[in-house]
């Protein structure tokens, strides 16, 4: 029979005590045991799911042409983002590399210029060339004060996606569309009550009036923004309440325009009422067009895209929405190595190819434009080539600018936009508050600490 | 010899008669002074990293304010007068507020009357309903509010299949006035069961003496439950009470995700969704720090006189 080496009577409070002891020893030994792979090690941060199956394939290639580097790929999803910010605020435990989200960037630029903790990519980006070889334009949304803290993953065009078939049988050929007024006129013609209730059964438009995501399109769309350049708050500006009060206007005097189902254009009852019929069209970035086929593959043929229509004959016909950055942190031991990973991921061909095979996604690297697959017909929207129109609408990418300040501003425009839609204050009211609300914070900030 | 641990006899007889044997019998007595405190201080040192000093740092931290990563500022007070004189914050106040009314005001009544539903001899498969009603508690909040968002689904969700035979088509999550009342019947089927549980259990430890007495007196059955149920479970009631307001004032995982941030207008914004979001969002620590100790003291206040006026504090 087994027998423990010790007596268990004889170790002080008895067996239960010692195996413990045991348990906790063995424990130790196998965490702190653990040999660490040999080589150069490195980890990347990751937050959406797609990005980490494209990487988990595309990774191995890298690791395999560079005997001796591992690449270790975490996937934190949601949360990421704040792991990323106490990791940067204790100032250990970072990775070497990591994806952050354009609406969650601003927080990580707060502070003096050295306190910012990625590393400034432009000395790389311009020496070896990058900056010419993608849309330039989208480093506005990864820059603060001259300094380039990422490289753009994307640069999500939006399109105007359309019901086709329902469009036309209200007598409207969507192709013609050029400008809003044209699909404002288009829309009072397609917005119909079928059925004689008194109550609109489609409408020709869904817009999203709890949050920024259209009205901002709209505003940047313009060549408007939240921040200028410089950082100035510019969300008080004539163009930005003329396109507010145009935003609030589908809705409440055009009456061509339903809030969105749900809580954002993502959401099931978005989708069903889609499939009801009541929706006629939606502005759609192009990983929207990569959610609608999953999530409601039974549309598929349903749908058609044009340009979005234009605020002035021959105006800029499309917009951005969302994006994503690869940085380097400044905690990272090896950025020449983490650069190489980078570029790897970023820039490789192949790569890009499939992302957009598999998630809609433009590349913002133009000279994988050019890959076939970016000519194919698209079956989901009934044969168009969604590549081409993206591809021909990419090099217009408007500028974003980011500021510290996007988080609290954006949180504040989200309650203006539906104050103004629900008509609690006009489009002028609600911009011109939220701009002093901003400058006031702005203000107080640099009161206790100065100019940074 | 002090302590009670010597008086009782030794399993193993310890040799007097041998130099090594007093040396083993003194380390005997040493270890048996010294192992009390030894139990308890995986608590205590628990304790004061994960809470103590959190809770003085944070205290601190109020009084700042960070510049950036790497340095703060000392502001004094200035988070506290910000704090007063912020709409966001009273607006999230009143939501917390509407969310604990509605909580103490719906579901423990709810809660009480399944647990005497429960405790009852005329419900068949208690056992059953018993852990069907408890279930929900299991589940954790993140997918209690995806379940919800589906269930209040404008289009297709399960409540509005309803409503819509009245014509009317609920946006539960997109209209300011219906996103608190989705919030509130949310948390009524997630803790409803779990708060029955309480009642159940002080139920069962009244008396039937009582009943009894009550019957004979001539009580009807409503008069016996106010007269013996409720005073009997008034312990129970308060803690239960109590527990359910702090939880209350603690709210964010539900709204947050069944509302995508508190969205529309702030109208299913909570205090900790409004110190997360000022914590993690704005980066603006200090100021959620202020918010936290704010809310620690809210709890505090209400809590005490919740107590004194359920009478716990009362000697009888």
């Amino acid at each position: 029979m087994f027998r423990l080496p010790i007596d268990s009577e004889s170790f002080p409070l008895g067996k239960g005590p010692m195996v413990m002891l045991v348990l906790f020893l063995i424990s130790t030994l196998f965490i702190f045991g653990r040999t660490e792979e040999e080589g150069e090690n490195l980890e990347f941060w990751i937050f959406a799911n797609t990005h980490y199956e494209e990487y988990q394939a595309r990774v191995p290639i890298f690791e395999a042409q560079n005997p001796g580097i591992n690449v270790q790929l975490i996937n934190f999803g949601n949360t990421m983002h704040d792991k990323l910010l106490a990791a940067m605020l204790s100032n250990f435990g970072a990775p070497d590399l990591v994806e952050v989200e354009i609406t969650s960037i601003g927080r990580f630029l707060k502070g003096a210029i050295d306190e910012v903790g990625f590393v400034d990519l432009r000395p790389r980006l311009e020496s070896e060339g990058w900056m010419e070889k993608l849309v330039v334009s989208r480093f506005t949304p990864w820059s603060y004060r001259g300094r380039i803290y990422g490289i753009p993953h994307d640069l999500h065009p939006v399109i105007l996606l359309y019901r086709d078939d329902l469009f036309k049988a209200a007598g409207i050929e969507m192709t013609e569309i050029e400008t809003w007024d044209d699909f404002i006129a288009a829309g009072k013609q397609a917005t119909r009550d079928l059925d004689g209730d008194g109550k609109i059964d489609q409408y020709a438009i869904v817009l999203d009036r709890r949050t920024e995501s259209d009205y901002f399109s709209l505003l940047l769309q313009q060549g408007g923004g939240f921040f200028d350049e410089a950082g100035n708050v510019i969300i008080d500006s004539e163009l930005a309440i003329e396109t507010l009060e145009f935003f609030t206007a589908l809705f409440n005097e055009h009456k061509i325009a339903t809030p969105v189902y749900g809580t954002w254009h993502g959401d099931p009852s978005n989708f069903a009422a889609m499939q009801d019929g009541k929706i006629l069209s939606i502005l759609a970035p192009d990983w929207y067009v990569g959610i609608l086929k999953s999530q409601v593959p039974q549309m598929s043929g349903k749908w058609k895209a044009i340009s979005m229509p234009a605020w002035h004959p021959g105006g800029r016909r499309t917009t951005t929405r969302g994006g994503t950055m690869i940085g380097i942190t400044k905690q990272c031991e090896n950025p020449d190595l983490a650069w190489e990973v980078l570029k790897f991921t970023y820039f490789d061909r192949p790569g890009l190819v499939n992302r957009y095979e598999t998630t809609r996604i433009i590349p913002p690297l133009k000279s994988a434009w050019d890959a076939p697959i970016f000519k194919e017909p698209d079956v989901y929207l009934g044969g168009q080539r969604l590549g081409e129109l993206f591809i021909k609408l990419a090099p217009d990418m408007p500028a974003r600018y980011q500021n510290p300040y996007w988080s609290e501003g954006a949180d504040l425009l989200n309650d203006a936009i539906f104050a103004a839609v629900t008509e609690k204050q006009t489009p002028r009211e609600a911009l011109t508050d939220l701009a002093e609300k901003v400058r006031a914070l702005i203000a107080k900030d640099r009161g206790r600490w100065g100019d940074l | 010899m002090e302590g009670g641990y010597t008086e009782k006899p030794l399993k193993t007889p310890i040799p007097h008669n041998e130099p090594q044997g007093i040396i083993k019998n003194r380390l005997w007595n040493q270890q048996q002074k010294i192992a009390p405190y030894l139990f308890i201080a995986p608590f205590y040192l628990l304790f004061v990293i994960f809470m103590g000093y959190p809770l003085i740092s944070s205290l601190v931290m109020s009084l700042y304010e960070m510049r950036g990563f790497q340095s703060r500022i000392f502001v004094g007070i200035g988070n506290f007068t910000d704090l007063f004189r912020d709409p966001i914050f009273w607006k999230s106040l009143r939501n917390t507020a509407y969310f604990a009314v509605g909580t103490l005001t719906l579901q423990l009544p709810i809660a009480l009357l399944l647990a005497i539903l429960l405790n009852s001899k005329f419900v068949k498969g208690k056992n059953f309903l018993r852990l069907a009603f408890f279930a929900p508690v299991l589940v954790a909040g993140v997918f209690v509010a995806i379940i919800f968002n589906l269930v209040y689904d404008q289009r297709a969700g399960l409540v509005n299949q309803e409503f819509v035979l009245f014509g009317k088509e609920i946006g539960w999550l997109n209209e300011e006035k219906y996103v608190m009342p989705a919030v509130i019947l949310t948390g009524v089927w997630q803790w409803a069961g779990f708060n029955m549980i309480y009642f159940l259990a002080g139920l069962q430890g009244i008396r039937q003496e009582l009943y009894e007495a009550a019957a004979v007196d001539g009580a009807n059955w409503w008069q016996a439950f106010i007269h013996v149920t409720l005073p009997s479970l008034r312990p129970v009631i308060a803690f239960v009470f109590v527990v359910s307001m702090i939880g209350s004032l603690q709210l964010f995982d539900l709204p947050f995700i069944l509302t995508n941030g508190g969205e529309p207008a702030d109208a299913g914004s909570t205090i900790v969704m409004y110190l997360y979001k000022n914590g993690f969002q704005f980066m603006r620590l200090g100021y959620a720090a202020t918010i936290g100790w704010v809310l620690f003291f809210i709890i505090a206040v209400i809590s005490i006189v919740q107590l004194k006026l359920l009478g716990i504090f009362r000697d009888e």
